[in-house]
């Protein structure tokens, strides 16, 4: 970094900003997709439910015209994606009390296909089914309910996969929110990002190469085993064998460290850049996705603002020649909103970079935040709601 | 994770397999082989977690792939025949004893896992292996040992597939036949690495080399957790 050229980062941002009627206009189609939250919590008959689905819909298009209007990305789907990570537990451990009488599993309620299947399995459930036809994870593989159901998750990660990549791990996973944040609450890294060795960026593919052999091997999910730091805030296995204590530390372990502390001491998303294997697998669909990141390298003033801060270290100063960040980038739009040049933008793969910044972004967001306000937008409603209930009846559970 | 090996060893049920007397050689080379066919895929999920981050941390061409498969198949030979020599000499019966093969298997998956954390950590230059400049310099010297040895402990670890050929080789009656039964179905189970020096392809990648030696020392604690609770499960 030449501290010549670094522009001051109160320097003011360029933002794709747009006028009031021409937002409300492209929200339209948001309108109408995230109408099915509250037309769904109708169904339910449930006073909660339905002020929970309203105030959802409103909040999630709300956010998306703001969103328009200020050109800003990553300030509005940063609120939304903590939000749906911490709705989730508060929706499913009542859940996992309703149904099962507590957050413990059972080998009985494991092995009878309880479990919720969860798509950081995915990566590890592809290979046994190929070539030995068999899904390694115990859980639903059809059926009408909302948990674990194994053909309903392998769709909309397909399907989501395929539309915007690893835009995934900033738009649609029910966990991110977590590291974000954590990454989030302090102004300032205590370790700055020249003191993290780059090579760690190399470990998630690490991890993800074990696990899909050794699962392989064993015919057992080994990463939802003994690896995933969010068993703590889901369900896990009851500690009625020593094998069981140790996998439960581990989480506890894991998840104090790669979703707290390590976030909290770096301002990034460590679990998400420096370990998850889900969102390694999920960095190849980057490769065939039609959305990327690209820099203008005319705009680029090389100040280093985006490497210094992008959560998942998916640039550095190769980037910034090359013209596009690493294939780790979740499309989080942190860089697009801070660059004190303006030079980062949403893009369509193939298009010159005189075209239109603002479409690409527009057609990026429409996937991208639909996946977010139904998907985590139902979560957000049923977490609401079981907090409306806390609040009204003094539980959490119907 | 003892539970799931033991599954994993239930399945292959090698009673089912177990082959009658061969009359011929070439009856014996013919049943040896398709064997090996048949349960090939298995020997492949048990060696591919070896193999494979070692091939991609070691970013060779393929056709040196191909030298280093050879190595690891050999090694991986070496430890069949000798645990197979030291069942026949002793008492062919010992493989299916769980009372002599956990511990074996124990002590064979903690060597493993000491080995490639040594290859995971030592032959990267990283902060952690700068103070193991000697041991490095020795694995620089000797690295043609690094297969041999990764396959002679896989070739210890006594899979399903292994176990299959061992009943099948004692029921071929003498012992020329059974040692070119199990010679053939050897041959059948190394069909299915065929692909796998074809990762020399992909040696331009650079990360690659980084990503093999992080899933090496990954595979390494798993065979380290796996070998220690062999060996103390009961504790447990």
């Amino acid at each position: 970094m030449t501290t010549e050229t670094q522009p001051s980062d109160q320097a003011k941002v360029q933002s794709p900003r747009m006028a009031v009627w021409k937002a409300l206009l492209l929200c339209l189609p948001i309108l109408l997709l995230s109408a099915l939250i509250p037309l769904l919590s109708l169904q339910s008959g449930d006073p909660l439910m339905i002020i929970s689905g309203l105030a959802v819909w409103i909040l999630v298009n709300v956010f998306f015209v703001l969103m328009l209007i200020t050109g800003k990305t990553h300030r509005y789907r940063s609120v939304l994606f903590i939000m749906i990570a911490i709705a989730l537990p508060l929706d499913f451990i009542p859940w996992m009390f309703e149904t099962y009488g507590s957050m413990l599993l059972t080998d009985e309620t494991i092995y009878s296909g309880g479990a919720s299947f969860c798509p950081l399995t995915m990566p590890m459930v592809i290979v046994p089914a190929l070539v030995k036809r068999v899904v390694i994870f115990p859980g639903t593989l059809v059926g009408t309910g909302t948990h674990g159901i194994f053909s309903m998750m392998a769709l909309l990660w397909l399907g989501v996969s395929l539309s915007i990549g690893r835009g995934w791990c900033s738009w649609g996973c029910f966990y991110g929110g977590w590291d974000e944040f954590f990454s989030r609450l302090r102004k300032k890294p205590l370790i700055k990002h020249k003191q993290i060795d780059r090579r760690w960026i190399y470990l998630p593919f690490g991890i993800l190469l074990a696990i899909v052999l050794i699962s392989a091997l064993t015919y057992e999910p080994v990463y939802c085993a003994w690896l995933c730091p969010f068993k703590l805030v889901t369900e896990f296995q009851a500690p009625a064998t020593t094998l069981a204590i140790i996998q439960i530390a581990i989480f506890i372990l894991l998840f104090i460290g790669l979703v707290i502390v390590l976030p909290l001491l770096t301002r990034r998303r460590i679990q998400c850049g420096l370990f998850c294997p889900f969102g390694a697998m999920q960095s190849f669909f980057n490769k065939i996705n039609i959305f990327g990141v690209r820099i203008d390298p005319e705009k680029c003033s090389r100040c280093e603002k985006c490497i210094r801060e992008c959560p998942t270290f998916s640039l550095n100063e190769a980037s910034l020649d090359s013209g596009k960040p690493l294939m780790t980038c979740t499309r989080c739009a942190h860089c697009i909103d801070n660059c004190p040049q303006g030079a980062i933008t949403y893009r369509i793969k193939g298009t010159s970079l005189k075209a239109s910044p603002t479409v690409a972004r527009v057609l990026y967001l429409y996937p991208a935040y639909f996946l977010m306000a139904f998907i985590g937008g139902a979560t957000i409603m049923n977490g609401l709601q079981r907090l409306l209930m806390l609040i009204t009846t003094g539980s959490m559970l119907h | 994770m003892t539970r799931l090996c033991s599954d994993v060893i239930l399945r292959a049920k090698p009673g089912r397999l177990r082959l009658g007397t061969a009359g011929k050689g070439g009856e014996v080379i013919l049943q040896g082989f398709l064997l090996g066919l048949a349960s090939g895929t298995t020997c492949l999920a048990y060696c591919a977690p070896v193999l494979v981050p070692f091939l991609l941390g070691e970013g060779q061409r393929v056709r040196q792939n191909w030298a280093v498969l050879g190595k690891f198949l050999g090694g991986r030979l070496g430890g069949y025949l000798l645990f197979g020599l030291i069942a026949w000499a002793v008492n062919r019966l010992i493989l299916e004893d769980s009372g002599v093969r956990a511990p074996v298997l124990g002590v064979a998956y903690i060597a493993l896992a000491a080995l490639l954390i040594v290859y995971g950590v030592v032959r990267t230059p990283t902060a952690c292996a700068g103070e193991l400049k000697g041991a490095r310099a020795w694995l620089n010297r000797w690295p043609a040992l690094l297969p041999v040895g990764l396959g002679f402990l896989t070739g210890l670890n006594v899979c399903p597939p292994f176990l299959m050929a061992f009943a099948g080789a004692t029921g071929t009656g003498t012992l020329w036949q059974s040692l070119l039964f199990f010679g053939t179905f050897f041959l059948g189970t190394s069909f299915y690495f065929i692909p796998l020096p074809f990762l020399g392809a992909f040696r331009h990648v650079q990360p690659l080399r980084t990503i093999g030696k992080f899933a090496a020392v990954i595979v390494a604690l798993y065979y380290l957790f796996a070998g220690v609770l062999l060996l103390v499960g009961d504790v447990l």
